[in-house]
């Protein structure tokens, strides 16, 4: 999963970018769905690998000159230089001090999932509708037609 | 704290440092988003894992599904973003936008 | 009922595109406005009487089911909401006249109260990752606003600032998880209490280093800073006052301080990092404002400096220190709001926000000069306005404090706001009037309604500063000098 996240950012032409990153995005969601977190999995796979998929292959369509961008020459081999550089300290060093990490012992989980996100983070479901507001209004504003400000 | 969680801690910290440095070198304003998508997917599993390290699962979940509700809404004011800038400028790249310096 | 402060917002918002497709003037405004103006006197009069018996909290019953909305109102959170109301109202007001000819009033109206609900949503979460989520609502409605003419400028400004925002973004929710993996909690109360019993030192540190990363950034603070610059005058001037006066204050300011003071606890190492961190922007940003040319790139600079000047009074840690960084966030709200109102109005006026061109403005605009000049005496500290009183107590609590070389700094940078604000004051509004600006007139009512109401508070505040402080500041710096204990104390949930 990790190589094809990092594959979307390296890989030159944006629709295999774009293909690279719902496939990365399915394969995420599997491992939630592994780590027995099924509505995670399944929203990852839907909303992610389908909904900002589709968006993002939708604005590709609509910039189809945008591959024109020359990526500067030092990225090109910085990017992959630094992403090695930190897999191989982080693989040395992350192990150990993780183990170091003190934690508590929590108390076993009560309810159901959906007790859990009704009623145990209510509050959120309030900001994710206010940010879905957020969301829908600026893209009104953002492609509005008529009188533009210069 | 198992073995597999540190794996995915593992794996999470190298996506979000895979989308930040994207972020420092990449010109393409749509390849710079792709890297904020990866920090966004790095960012989750991390939460995703620390939940069920703990046993914490379900509010896990929950925030991740807040998270990625939150993650929508800005992607999709992103690419509003981006495709006015193309439109207005016709060009997608960020050496293009360096007018206003910091 | 504290949770009108979030939804209230957020319904009008809702409706604010149908009514517009009825009304695209009238009825957007008039509800936008009566809406801030009805959050404000609820906060300020109700406020109080709420917040007497100690901290509020409502776990609401929704559809007679037990859900937890948890809301916590202190003597902090009623000190943001009352600054957040006042600056938001005046910024509506002014964008009445001032956003007509962008067009789509209503979803102008539509975004800008759903970033107020945001903020306040933000001030009156008791969770972490309540705190985050708003943050987000608040940040997302801020890009569209930042970017709403449209222009070149404008879009290229709100792309790079939504770049930053979204790595700061990322490292305020890694620091939860690993908040939340230490301490299974998310509750200010239980995370306070759970690391307390933790002893965790360097992992905690790991954790406060990504929340003064990501809030550092939200915050504009040297050397986060560098989108402000941009993306501050390139947005419509309503929506400038807004974040420099409150976004980055609510999001960045109130935030840290939270986190830091209530929930962690102020050590003596974060104590100095967020003083150091204060003396850096406060001394950086005035150098680089001096030589600015854009009327609101300097206003954007000064910011980053004035914020400096908060974190450096709250981390002092001691009361009157906390209680002086407070003081200056208000103040500077008020002011720095009226400043950015007062440059929509020039550049409304004049087309121009480039201060070489302007000149003799005063002639023909006497009511805005002598808006911004309140405005920039107040931020520049001279007495006996608000900005003078925040300022020295800021420096009197850091000789108390044995910090006397900051004091000295902090003095030094006073000079040199004075120095910047008076050179703005003189190329824009005094000296030969331009002949190019013969034929300007006096901004359009509700704009100079709204400056001059802002002004009026920073006299008023300046003259009264005594009852204010003791009335609003006390009690929001009481619950931080309290530190862990206000959390732990009176909000076990």
């Amino acid at each position: 999963m990790v190589l094809f996240s990092v594959l979307a950012i390296a890989l030159k032409d944006l629709l295999q970018s774009a293909v690279a990153l719902a496939v990365s995005s399915l394969l995420l969601g599997i491992i939630f769905f592994r780590m027995d977190a099924p509505y995670a999995g399944a929203f990852e796979i839907s909303v992610v690998a389908g909904l900002i998929t589709v968006l993002f292959i939708l604005t590709i369509a609509l910039v189809h000159k945008g591959d024109e961008v020359r990526e500067s020459r030092l990225a090109n081999w910085v990017f992959p230089l630094v992403f090695v550089a930190f897999i191989v300290i982080d693989a040395l060093v992350m192990k150990g001090l993780l183990g170091k990490v003190p934690a508590l012992a929590s108390g076993a989980e009560t309810g159901t999932f959906g007790e859990v996100l009704w009623k145990g983070r209510t509050l959120d479901l309030v900001g994710q509708i206010a940010v879905i507001l957020a969301g829908v209004f600026s893209v009104l504003a953002l492609f509005r037609k008529g009188d533009k400000h210069e | 704290m198992s073995n597999t969680w540190f794996f995915y801690v593992f794996f999470a910290a190298a996506l979000v440092v895979a989308g930040l440095a994207g972020l420092l070198v990449k010109r393409n304003l749509i390849k710079l988003f792709i890297c904020i998508e990866v920090i966004g997917k790095g960012i989750s599993l991390l939460l995703l894992s620390t939940g069920f390290a703990k046993g914490n699962i379900l509010t896990a979940q929950a925030l991740v599904i807040t998270y990625i509700v939150i993650e929508v809404s800005l992607v999709a004011t992103a690419l509003a973003l981006i495709i006015n800038v193309y439109r207005t400028s016709r060009s997608l790249d960020i050496r293009r936008l360096a007018k206003l310096k910091g | 009922m504290i949770i009108l402060f979030v939804v209230l917002p957020l319904i009008v918002a809702g409706v604010l595109p149908l009514i517009g497709k009825i009304s695209r003037r009238v009825l957007p405004d008039l509800l936008a406005n009566a809406t801030l103006l009805f959050l404000l006197v609820y906060a300020a009069v109700a406020g109080r009487a709420l917040i007497a018996g100690g901290a509020v909290l409502q776990d609401l019953p929704w559809l007679g089911e037990d859900v937890n909305i948890s809301l916590a109102l202190d003597g902090f959170s009623l000190f943001m909401l009352v600054a957040i109301s006042l600056v938001g109202l005046a910024a509506s007001l002014f964008s009445i006249d001032y956003m007509e000819h962008y067009g789509a009033k209503a979803n102008f109206y539509a975004l800008y109260l759903v970033m107020i609900a945001g903020m306040n949503g933000l001030v009156l979460a008791s969770d972490l990752f309540g705190v985050y989520i708003f943050l987000e609502v608040a940040a997302v409605a801020s890009y569209a606003l930042v970017a709403f003419g449209l222009g070149h400028d404008e879009l290229e400004a709100a792309f790079k600032y939504l770049m930053l925002s979204v790595a700061a973004s990322a490292f305020i929710v890694a620091a939860i998880a690993v908040i939340f993996g230490m301490t299974g909690r998310l509750d200010f109360a239980g995370v306070a209490a759970a690391l307390k019993e933790l002893n965790a030192g360097p992992v905690l540190g790991v954790a406060s280093a990504f929340f003064l990363l990501g809030f550092g950034l939200k915050a504009a603070l040297v050397p986060f800073h560098a989108w402000l610059p941009d993306a501050h005058p390139s947005a419509p001037a309503p929506i400038s006052a807004v974040l420099s006066g409150l976004l980055i204050k609510v999001s960045g300011v109130y935030a840290l301080t939270r986190i830091f003071l209530n929930v962690f606890g102020l050590t003596p190492a974060l104590s100095a990092v967020l003083m150091w961190l204060g003396v850096i922007s406060m001394v950086v940003a005035a150098f680089l404002a001096l030589g600015q040319k854009d009327m609101k790139r300097m206003l954007a600079y000064s910011s980053i400096s004035q914020v400096g000047y908060i974190v450096l009074g709250i981390g002092i840690g001691t009361p009157l220190g906390i209680a002086g960084g407070l003081f200056h966030l208000f103040n500077h709200a008020l002011a720095k709001g009226l400043l950015f109102l007062t440059s929509g109005s020039v550049q409304q006026a004049t087309g121009t926000r480039d201060l070489d061109e302007m000149g003799g403005l005063a002639k023909r605009m006497p009511v805005t000069a002598a808006t911004n000049l309140i405005g920039a005496l107040s931020i520049a500290g001279v007495p006996p306005l608000n900005g003078f009183w925040s300022k020295l107590i800021i420096i009197v609590a850091l000789v108390q404090a044995g910090h006397p070389v900051f004091a000295v700094i902090a003095v030094l940078a006073s000079v040199l706001t004075l120095w910047y604000y008076l050179l703005m004051q003189r190329k824009a509004f005094f000296g030969q009037l331009n002949e190019k600006w013969a034929a300007v007139k006096e901004a359009p009512f509700w704009m100079t309604a709204a400056t001059v109401l802002l002004a009026l508070l920073c006299v008023g505040i300046g003259i009264l500063f005594a009852s204010t402080v003791s009335t609003w500041i006390q009690p929001a710096a009481d619950v931080l000098a309290d530190g862990v204990h206000a959390v732990t104390g009176s909000w076990g949930f």
